[in-house]
């Protein structure tokens, strides 16, 4: 019996008049790489930022390996080891890659040691090429793999993926699985928001799948695509 | 029976200073500028309205329109040739041309006007009216009404006039509005000209029994950004409750403390404000 | 760029010597060696500014608080105590570091205008304080530093000199302290946080403590830098060294003619604007008050205009145009 590293009761969020999450929860086992999928505006991101600790939620817990982290702030949820990346990619646009992701490994390390880990990082993502360039001269596509490797720089043990694919081309796409799955060998655990099915089916041996702020299903990638539930929320939603 | 004369006197001078500053949170709404320069238009108001009295004899109650006019001309003119070319600039920026401005236009009056105080007389300097055992002076009564007056008309203006509805719409989504063939360039000139020139009435309808000098300024600058902070920056309801409450709290601390502490409370309101409720007392639903 | 070439070392070293034998060229109790002395002090405290509103921008308007508390704390002490200013500043920069962080706690969150704001009001408060509690300070009449013999030990000295030499050792020691924090993991961070603030957390900076301690330190290097001015003017008031306009909008001012951000970026603004207006209050001064003044807050408003990133940017502009012009 494998144990439960991340686990999530019940979580419920609301903004305004609007039920972003309802009643979610979720355990993730170390070492697993889960998908998250469900339509637009399903709450994806909202679970995100609130499992980092960017919303509080209004109800529920969240532990990680046993410790509680609703209500501390993000940066003692990353001192913990999760980290997710941003849907729109949040850089600092104005410092070199090198600079944007060695801020990440400042979180363990000192300047000097976060600088050879960050060239490490940026090794494995395959960017050392544009280590130099400023973050704002970047194109999206390489803009989001920084931000990857400036979240692997803080050598987290989950770490949450925001459609970090979302711009890459098949290539670029395999090559990034690759990295992926190798990151899960070493240890890591991996939650993954993606809009491109194959990419999700070939790497989740689990999907969750959110709707309207709701869990309607988990299971493996096989067993979820078959759920009435969700062909019903992702055909509605294509019908409609 | 002091603390109701004082909430009265404070209503008093909170109806001016939600006109004065009405303009630097109307401003702000429109722009998303911070106007540090704001005050220094009530001073020129203030220098309109002395002007007027001196040379043509009007009283500074009736030449109020007159120095509205005057810096309505002059806001427009610097929002089209300094305050437009920041809009998009780093917040850096945009502080520093209105402290910029601030400067410049603090010791050109110096070297206009020169540095003394300036008065003005009026027949109803030192009157006052007595309501059962309560005082209220003339001056302060006619800047008071006069003050509601020139609210009233921005409020009908902004409510009715195709101008303020493009306004408004401008604050609220410039996108939309650009779309709808709103000129967002012309309406940021009609604010600042307008946040202006009414802070500049405002200035004029005090002089009866303020003095005006060019770093008069000084004094208002903190006072107004209380007001607007209070009320939500941004919010010209806001300004009203905001101009009210300062006006109260300043009228009552006045029975407590000596004037220099006055302002004191002033500040600490301010800072309490900005740390623990930044959108304003009413601003929690936006 | 982390590493110095060993061009830019001899230029260091030859500008160093250069301005430790500039008074030389002076007469010693002149007017001319004093600005120097007011550039490099004004410099040291606009690259303490810089600490906060360059590194992490957070734009304070209200440095003079901690100027005032310096030049209060040291010179009340010599007075009522006989307590060497050396020590004086040392209690100074406590207070003043505790001032910052008594203002930043609640204002922290704040950002842009309204953390300017808020520090704009909180300097009004510490000068209307000084002005008010007579009993401590003297109220707006001012204060006297007593006389004491020239010496080290009492920093006050006959000479001008003397103090040139120490507004210089301080200018360099507040430039370190500013390049070291840059490189160091609190300026990372400070960045981090100017450039992105949700990023930053995210990753695991503490924002809210990361900008206390930058606060903190600017305000405890300013406080220091009051003692040295009021061992320097021998006299001053509430008005002056708690003033908006003639400490806190001066210093923000001076970093951003030179180059917000940037390590010399204070330097040269500092021996642009203090020079400049003495210069314009010498000229004008006897014909109108205010026109020196009118001077500065014009060249405020154009530089912002022309280039909001100082000389520095422009620096960098001219040099890329002529390289280009060399290449073709």
């Amino acid at each position: 019996m494998t144990e439960a590293l991340l686990q999530v009761s019940c979580i419920s969020k609301r903004f305004g008049g609007l039920k972003a999450l309802s009643d979610v929860s979720l355990t993730v086992n170390a070492g697993e790489i889960v998908g998250l999928i469900g339509p637009n505006g399903a709450g994806k991101t909202t679970l995100f930022s609130t499992l980092v600790g960017l919303h509080k939620p209004d109800s529920g817990t969240i532990t990680l390996d046993g410790r509680e982290l609703v209500g501390l702030k993000p940066h003692k949820i990353a001192a913990a080891g999760m980290i997710k990346t941003f849907q729109n990619v949040a850089l600092f646009l104005d410092s070199s890659v090198l600079d944007n992701v060695l801020t990440g490994g400042l979180l363990r390390h000192s300047v000097e040691d976060a600088r050879d880990l960050a060239r490490r990082c940026l090794e494995r993502v395959g960017i050392s090429a544009i280590s130099d360039k400023l973050a704002r001269d970047l194109s999206f596509p390489e803009r989001a793999r920084v931000e990857v490797a400036r979240a692997l720089c803080t050598q987290p043990r989950v770490l949450l993926l925001d459609e970090a694919m979302a711009a890459l081309n098949h290539v670029e796409m395999d090559e990034f699985m690759r990295l992926l799955r190798q990151l899960r060998e070493e240890g890591l655990t991996l939650i993954v928001v993606e809009h491109h099915m194959r990419a999700i089916m070939s790497l989740c041996e689990r999907l969750v799948v959110l709707n309207f702020g709701q869990l309607i299903a988990t299971g493996t990638p096989a067993q979820v695509s078959h759920d009435p539930a969700v062909v019903q929320a992702y055909l509605g939603r294509s019908a409609a | 029976m002091a603390v109701v004369q004082a909430i009265l006197d404070g209503l008093m001078i909170g109806g001016v200073y939600a006109v004065i500053s009405i303009g630097l949170t109307l401003v702000f709404g429109v722009m998303g500028i911070v106007n540090f320069a704001q005050a220094e238009f009530l001073m020129l108001g203030m220098f309109v309205a002395y002007y007027a009295w001196a040379w043509l004899g009007l009283d500074p109650l009736l030449a109020a329109p007159l120095a509205f006019a005057v810096v309505f001309v002059l806001g427009a003119a610097l929002q089209h040739l300094l305050i437009r070319r920041v809009l998009k600039a780093p917040e850096v920026a945009q502080i520093f041309l209105t402290v910029g401005l601030l400067i410049v236009m603090e010791n050109a009056a110096l070297l206009m006007f020169g540095s003394g105080f300036k008065s003005v007389s009026t027949p109803y300097q030192t009157a006052s009216l007595q309501l059962g055992p309560l005082f209220v002076s003339v001056p302060y009564l006619a800047a008071f009404l006069m003050s509601v007056a020139s609210g009233l008309v921005l409020w009908l203006f902004m409510k009715l006039s195709w101008f303020g509805k493009a306004m408004r719409a401008t604050a609220q989504d410039p996108m939309a509005a650009k779309l709808l063939g709103i000129n967002s360039d012309r309406m940021h000139m009609l604010a600042f000209a307008l946040g202006v020139g009414l802070t500049a009435f405002g200035g004029a309808v005090i002089l009866p029994y303020l003095t005006a000098s060019p770093t008069v300024g000084g004094q208002f600058v903190v006072l107004m950004f209380t007001v607007v902070v209070l009320g939500g920056l941004g919010s010209v309801a806001g300004a009203v409750v905001g101009g009210f409450a300062v006006g109260i709290i300043q009228s009552l601390s006045g029975l407590a403390f000596p004037i220099q502490l006055q302002n004191l409370v002033l500040f600490v309101v301010f800072i309490g404000v900005l740390a623990f409720r930044p959108k304003g007392l009413l601003g929690a639903a936006r | 760029m982390s590493r110095l070439s060993p061009m830019r070392l001899i230029l260091i070293a030859v500008l160093l010597a250069a301005a430790i034998a500039l008074p030389f060229a002076f007469d010693p109790r002149g007017y001319a060696i004093r600005i120097l002395c007011l550039a490099l002090l004004f410099g040291a405290m606009a690259q303490a500014w810089n600490i906060v509103a360059g590194l992490a921008n957070q734009v304070s308007l209200g440095h003079a608080a901690f100027f005032g508390i310096g030049a209060y704390t040291s010179t009340l002490l010599l007075i009522h105590f006989g307590i060497s200013p050396w020590l004086g500043m040392i209690a100074g920069a406590v207070l003043g570091g505790l001032a910052a962080l008594l203002i930043s706690l609640p204002t922290m969150r704040l950002r842009g205008h309204y953390f300017a704001l808020a520090t704009l009001a909180f300097g009004e408060v510490m000068r209307v304080i000084a002005n008010s509690w007579g009993g401590l300070t003297g109220g707006p009449v001012g204060i006297s530093v007593p006389f004491a013999p020239s010496s080290l030990a009492m920093l006050q000295f006959k000479e001008t000199r003397p103090y040139y030499w120490l507004m210089l050792a301080a200018l360099i020691a507040v430039t370190a302290i500013f390049v070291a924090i840059r490189k160091s993991r609190l300026g990372y961070r400070l960045r981090a946080i100017k450039e992105n603030v949700d990023a930053a957390e995210v990753i695991g900076i503490d924002t809210t403590r990361t900008k206390i301690i930058a606060a903190v330190l600017s305000g405890g290097l300013t406080a220091c830098l009051g003692t040295l001015y009021a061992q320097f003017q021998y006299f001053f008031d509430p008005d002056t060294v708690f003033g908006v306009g003639s400490i806190s909008v001066r210093v923000a001012m001076i970093a951003i003619v030179g180059g917000i951000g940037t390590a010399i970026g204070p330097i040269l603004g500092a021996f642009f604007v203090i020079p400049l207006e003495e210069f314009a209050n010498q000229i004008f001064s006897a014909q109108a008050a205010g026109l020196s003044q009118l001077v500065f807050g014009v060249l405020l408003v154009v530089v912002i205009l022309v280039e909001p990133r100082g000389f520095v940017a422009m620096g960098q502009r001219l040099a890329r145009r002529f390289r280009r012009e060399d290449r073709s």
